[in-house]
């Protein structure tokens, strides 16, 4: 008898918080617009392949091997040659300006050099403002140019070393399967918190949390009552995140299902952690809405979404360790890509846990004291 | 113009009495530049490499040394299968020197060396490859297994940057993030905060015009904004070592294009939204995320593809940042980006139109 007025009463609860969140339709707008537009945006515009990078050529030398020199660079589609001219100062002033990203000048002697065996430089110059691109660009010129002269010198000869590279996870090197599960992180992150901050403090703003503290319903089930519609909606956003990431960007999903959710499920405590702890701290929701703001950037800045952790300077790297929003993109990237379970997990998980709890506990002890 | 003096003076002493206001319009673009400019480096190094040398050889050793004589990996030690070394993201790649590799070498015979790179992240994997392939190349010219001067040489020179140093193209870039965002989330907050307050039926029933709001609104951000702006340029290349390469006149003057184009969108977005909730959103998804992803930030704008390259085209970010990279690292001047300016001026201009329409819509017609 007294459970069921329990459940009843906590029921009732839970039903008002669904009410209250699905009259809201910025709540339910926040829950669906953002993560599918980001999710899109950062999927479809990071990409760092280094392709079609437009080469001017000077030829002066105007022979076969100079041609097949020039077809060398364009084959991979690495270069696109764009501008065949005999005036190296339009090459020089284009690569200035930034309209070519490298010039190609073949010396007038270029095939007579090769013929008498000697040996014969092209120059090239890259734009280097972009450091990443140009060193990359470079590191493909050599090997063009090296490929290249090994023919023209020994053609049929292999070499004596060479390395037969594979390429594990992602044998096509499709850049967006290293974003999009990144993003999926973030999206989760973002709104979670958002989401959770909004609908206490709305409470707050609005003066009805008093009301709610007359009822006799206790703290722990009013929070509660907040935290599970929130979780169940926040789970919603996982799967719609999911399913733009397989119809739209075809990445895989190769591990367990049943694993990727109840971990999703433990970060998304951590989320609501986060978003109930700026509630208790914020007045309005204002300041809770500019502090997420505040939290959130560097969270998402050190978790390797968009950069790769491996590059960042090594003090980033150490800070990221307590950034749980890199835990979870390391689950999600090796539950999706690499198959692998918790026993390479494991690290993660265990971090994952320990913030959900000290997040949770901390945050419910401060809304508890505001309470009272 | 008196009036939007006026206004300009009233919303400036509004602003510095907020105290929360006022710390984001300072701490925050100073804590953004930081974790960008320190941050965001694409340039792998010390990728963690498992060698697996079957071969144990002094030819098999020396060509471990060498992969190791750049300080793009780091060795990893490992026992049991490396491809587990792999799923657990100790090793991001794997070379295994087979046992034959120096007797089929002195018997000058070709042999394969098996590289195994995780591919999750596709750009690094890149890296690893072309890397793994010229240290081959090198490997074979200093054991004089392969012809040591190459009939065709390459005379390679990086312009404006000839170190690579990546700080030089990111923080000219977080310059053009940082006074987006800011400026245009504080004058969003500004205009949206009058509406809820209830305080814009008093300026809609006076006669300060629409324009007149905007533009003393925007008058009083713009400061702000200039003294952001002195921040966190002066702060930013103070730490990171920027200075003018050329003429500093586009700079100077496209800043302030910028900063007012930025106020213009927080204005527009104010002036659209009902409550400050939905303006913060909206300038953290519209115009964080077109900032950083569509202005050619951090990945070449090349790489974007078709429909998104469209959008593109109208993202001032993307304008200010070559304006900013020009002044701190190319150095061309006023020939190579006056059409920058002359576009981040006409994209304020609609942004302006825009808010003007939003509110005049709303005030009593004379």
């Amino acid at each position: 008898m007294l459970r069921r007025l329990f459940a009843g009463r906590f029921w009732a609860l839970v039903r008002k918080e669904l009410q209250q969140i699905f009259r809201n339709k910025q709540l339910i707008v926040l829950l669906i617009f953002p993560p599918t537009i980001q999710l899109l945006i950062y999927g479809f515009a990071l990409n760092p392949d280094v392709h079609h990078l437009k080469l001017g050529v000077v030829d002066y030398a105007q022979t076969a091997v100079s041609r097949s020199l020039v077809a060398a660079f364009t084959e991979n589609q690495i270069f696109d040659a764009q501008t065949v001219t005999f005036d190296e100062k339009i090459l020089t002033q284009q690569v200035e300006t930034g309209k070519l990203a490298a010039g190609l000048v073949i010396p007038p002697d270029f095939s007579r050099a090769i013929a008498n065996g000697d040996s014969a430089t092209v120059q090239v110059f890259i734009d280097g403002v972009d450091a990443n691109t140009a060193g990359i660009a470079n590191g493909y010129i050599n090997q063009i140019v090296q490929q290249f002269s090994r023919q023209q010198l020994q053609p049929d000869i292999p070499p004596l070393v060479s390395p037969q590279v594979i390429f594990f996870y992602n044998p096509g090197l499709t850049s967006s399967w290293f974003f999009v599960p990144g993003v999926m992180g973030l999206v989760v992150t973002l709104i979670g918190s958002v989401v959770s901050s909004i609908t206490v403090v709305k409470e707050k703003d609005t003066g009805t949390l008093e009301q709610l503290l007359m009822t006799p319903a206790a703290a722990w089930e009013i929070l509660l009552a907040k935290v599970v519609p929130l979780f169940v909606l926040l789970m919603g956003d996982v799967l719609l995140a999911l399913t733009i990431g397989r119809v739209i960007f075809s990445v895989p999903f190769r591990g367990s299902f049943l694993l990727f959710m109840t971990l999703s499920g433990l970060y998304i405590f951590v989320g609501i952690g986060v978003g109930i702890l700026l509630a208790t701290l914020c007045q309005s929701q204002q300041q809770v809405v500019l502090t997420t703001f505040f939290i959130n950037l560097p969270m998402v800045q050190l978790s390797g979404a968009i950069a790769p952790i491996e590059t960042m300077p090594k003090f980033f790297q150490y800070l990221s360790i307590v950034n749980p929003l890199r835990h979870y993109i390391a689950i999600i990237r090796g539950i999706l890509l690499k198959d692998v379970g918790l026993e390479a997990l494991w690290f993660n998980v265990l971090a994952l846990a320990c913030f959900a709890i000290v997040l949770l506990t901390i945050s419910i002890k401060r809304f508890r004291s505001q309470l009272s | 113009m008196k009036r939007i003096l006026a206004q300009a003076v009233k919303e400036l002493a509004q602003f510095r009495r907020d105290r929360l206001t006022l710390a984001l319009a300072f701490i925050l673009p100073m804590m953004t530049l930081l974790i960008f400019g320190f941050a965001i480096r694409l340039e792998a190094k010390d990728i963690p490499l498992l060698v697996q040398d079957l071969d144990q050889s002094v030819l098999s050793r020396q060509y471990h040394d060498r992969l190791f004589a750049t300080n793009l990996f780091t060795p990893v030690t490992w026992q049991g299968n490396p491809e587990i070394a792999l799923d657990r993201s100790i090793a991001r790649a794997i070379v295994v020197i087979p046992p034959d590799f120096s007797r089929r070498i002195i018997a000058n015979k070709s042999s394969d060396i098996q590289v195994i790179v995780d591919g999750t992240d596709a750009n690094n994997a890149r890296v690893i490859r072309n890397s793994i392939k010229a240290t081959t190349q090198f490997f074979l010219q200093s054991e004089h297994l392969a012809p040591t001067t190459a009939s065709i040489s390459a005379a390679t020179r990086l312009w404006f940057n000839p170190g690579r140093q990546e700080s030089l193209y990111i923080v000219p870039g977080v310059y053009g993030v940082v006074l987006w965002i800011f400026p245009s989330l504080l004058s969003a907050i500004a205009m949206v905060r009058e509406k809820e307050k209830g305080t814009i039926l008093q300026v809609y029933a006076s006669d300060l015009s629409a324009g007149e709001l905007i533009l003393g609104k925007s008058l009083a951000y713009l400061v702000v904004g200039i003294g952001m702006a002195i921040g966190v340029i002066g702060l930013g290349s103070l730490i990171f070592h920027l200075g003018f390469v050329g003429d500093p006149t586009p700079l100077l003057l496209g800043t302030l294009l910028y900063l007012w184009a930025s106020v213009m969108f927080g204005l527009m977005l104010g002036a659209r939204t009902n409550n400050q909730n939905s303006a913060v959103q909206g300038v953290a998804l519209v115009g964080f995320l077109t900032a950083l992803l569509l202005s050619g930030f951090i990945y070449p704008l090349s790489n974007i593809p078709f429909p998104l390259s469209l959008v593109s085209n109208v993202i001032p970010a993307r304008y200010f940042i070559e304006i900013s990279r020009d002044a701190f690292v190319r150095g061309i001047g006023w020939s190579g980006i006056w059409f920058n300016l002359v576009i981040i001026f006409g994209l304020g201009m609609l942004l302006f139109t825009a808010a003007r329409k939003a509110l005049s819509r709303m005030q009593l017609g004379d």
